[in-house]
């Protein structure tokens, strides 16, 4: 038990890129409202972000920038943090056009609520 | 001039349509210019691809290799045109010149104002780029950068209708598509930490070296992919956004959705689970029975509930669930006839149901009707048309002298090697179910009582576009030839590695 407890207190960026990623993957999954749905989604997101750049990271490790005073022999890995930039550029892309499809559902149902919605669709097509 | 171009024909297929893409915008108002244009590229396309799998076939599975910036490979980023890249890139384009002719001057009527057609277009163009990007890449991260701007572009694709569902297909879609592609990104990510490597050469010799030290987090990272490529290859359980976005697009948007950008997904799955992990690990933690299971759940499942559909483009949508799982059973069948069947039967697939998801297409846009029923004794109406959905539905279900045929006989070929007697069965009652709810079509098309309506063929690029399509389909299944030796040499790399 301690040892796990030392592991988890060692690693706890890894912890908590779990935690967000099961909070948004929750949110997604159970929240009927549109724009919770988009918000889980952005936080599950940034829990892989934060995996990746946890992954890159080195405790007490140098910028990684070539100069005759760095004295430290460590640098962290930049690759990381580089690939998430494109991450973070690809979610918000994904969230502007998601917040375009909520506005045109809003303006064809009058509400954003995703159980909402399907009802008055059956009822539509029922008639 | 020439030598530069071939040299770089590898970035160049999947740069011309993005290219070509961005530059759309510009020329909005001169629809025939944007027409044009859209259908130059895709011929250009046609071309590469066809260059670049005849150099692959006479350097007999020598892939060409190509560094992006002249960066060598763990560093530099890399573009592999294999065998199966080159493979990939002629259903690509083979697909995607067909549905581009058929959209010509047919669009306007679907999707509004002319705008939106420009707009649909650049959409279209980009989808073409990240998939050819799919067929070349040689890197992890690239994979996902693609997948996005497919993902992406799909979903604009779907709610390019303006009408209410179209928007909550396409949110739905989004979001469930951008589920699965964090979920692969985990799974790069998972990769990226325990070898080090983004490209997927090293990335494998790495694993191969560690794999046993570290085995729960290779459990992680393939549950990560097949997760989240399921959601995207809308593999059964995952399936369900896929009926409203398939059968709420415009048609040639369907036919490409159902047709390639699928089987976009799927390649990078194979690449990933084949050139990544490696058929040791697949067989090493039981992957392959999982994919077989799921594909056989897939079909058996997606094919009953086609059944039950009578909206044309809903049971087509299905349908394509079902076929999905012929797929995902050739891809846990760790033989060279295996995966052979399942690289042809995805390009079968490719052809047909574009074929099928057209016509219907042609179809509702004369008659103005969404369901079955209401379609009797179009086949004598519309000739042509009934005649090429004829076709893609007897290519589906799998007649000798049709391309889905071919491909089954293998998958059947490869179960048998691997000594599965359950699939087997499976793939045929399959073929059965898929004639059950695609015969009752043509039936009802050609034998019912004719109503008295003006109905008639589409003009002469959609016919045109059709009869393209028909013609491949009875080619890939008369004469394979080349396809087939593309698809088994790509299916034999597959297995030597590691």
């Amino acid at each position: 038990m301690r040892i796990l407890l030392e592991k988890l207190m060692a690693n706890y960026p890894y912890f908590a890129a779990v935690v967000l990623f099961t909070i948004g993957a929750l949110t997604v999954m159970t929240r009927s409202n549109l724009f919770k749905k988009l918000i889980g989604i952005n936080i599950m997101e940034s829990g892989i972000f934060l995996m990746f750049v946890a992954a890159g990271n080195i405790r007490g490790g140098a910028v990684p920038i070539l100069d005759e005073a760095n004295t430290k022999s460590v640098y962290i890995n930049p690759l990381p943090s580089a690939l998430m930039l494109t991450g973070i550029v690809v979610s918000v892309s994904v969230t502007a056009f998601a917040l375009a499809l909520i506005v045109r559902l809003y303006k064809s149902y009058g509400t954003t609520d995703a159980h909402r919605i399907a009802e008055m669709r059956n009822e539509v097509s029922e008639r | 001039m020439t030598a530069a171009i071939t040299a770089n024909l590898p970035v160049f297929v999947v740069i011309a349509p993005l290219f070509v893409a961005f530059v759309l915008p510009t020329f909005a108002r001169r629809m025939r210019l944007v027409e044009g244009l859209v259908i130059f590229v895709e011929a250009l396309g046609l071309v590469g691809a066809g260059y670049l799998a005849s150099i692959v076939l006479a350097q007999k599975g020598i892939p060409i290799i190509y560094r992006l910036g002249g960066w060598p490979a763990p560093w530099g980023i890399e573009l592999e045109v294999g065998s199966l890249g080159a493979f990939f890139l002629l259903v690509i384009a083979g697909v995607s010149l067909p549905v581009a002719l058929f959209a010509r001057g047919n669009l306007t009527k679907e999707v509004g104002s002319k705008e939106r057609v420009t707009r649909f277009y650049v959409l279209y163009l980009l989808l073409n780029g990240a998939l050819a990007g799919m067929a070349v890449t040689n890197d992890l991260f690239n994979v996902f950068v693609l997948v996005e701007v497919a993902t992406l572009s799909c979903c604009g694709l779907v709610s390019a209708r303006n009408h209410p569902r179209a928007a909550e297909a396409a949110f739905t879609y989004l979001i469930l598509a951008t589920l699965g592609s964090t979920l692969v990104l985990g799974g790069i990510g998972f990769l990226y930490i325990t070898t080090g490597h983004l490209n997927m050469g090293f990335s494998s010799q790495e694993l191969g070296r560690i794999w046993q030290d570290n085995p729960h987090v290779v459990w992680v990272a393939i549950s990560f992919m097949l997760v989240g490529f399921g959601v995207k290859s809308a593999l059964f359980p995952l399936h369900l956004w896929l009926p409203d976005a398939h059968s709420t697009a415009p048609s040639p948007a369907s036919a490409i959705l159902s047709g390639l950008a699928i089987k976009g997904y799927l390649i990078c799955l194979l690449k990933i689970l084949y050139n990544v992990f490696g058929h040791t690990l697949i067989q090493a933690f039981a992957v392959h029975r999982i994919l077989v299971l799921a594909g056989m759940v897939a079909i058996i499942a997606g094919s009953i509930l086609a059944l039950t559909q009578d909206e044309l483009k809903r049971r087509l949508a299905f349908s394509t669930v079902a076929q999905v799982g012929y797929i995902y059973l050739g891809l846990g069948l760790v033989n060279t006839k295996g995966l052979t069947g399942m690289l042809f039967y995805l390009a079968s697939h490719a052809v047909s149901k574009s074929a099928l998801f057209l016509a219907a297409g042609a179809m509702i846009a004369a008659t103005g009707k969404q369901s079955i029923s209401e379609l009797a004794g179009i086949g004598r109406k519309m000739p042509i048309t009934m005649a090429v959905f004829t076709v893609g539905s007897l290519s589906l279900v799998g007649i000798p002298l049709f391309s889905g045929f071919i491909g089954k006989w293998y998958l059947i070929l490869g179960n048998l090697e691997a000594g599965n007697i359950i699939p087997v069965a499976v793939i045929i009652i399959g073929s059965v179910l898929c004639a059950a709810y695609l015969f009752p079509i043509i039936r009802t098309a050609y034998f019912e009582p004719v109503a008295d309506e003006d109905w008639q063929d589409p003009g002469l690029p959609q016919k045109i576009s059709l009869i393209l399509l028909a013609v491949a389909i009875v080619i890939l299944g008369v004469l394979p030839g080349p396809f087939l030796e593309l698809a088994s040499r790509a299916a034999a790399e597959f297995l030597v590695l590691q």
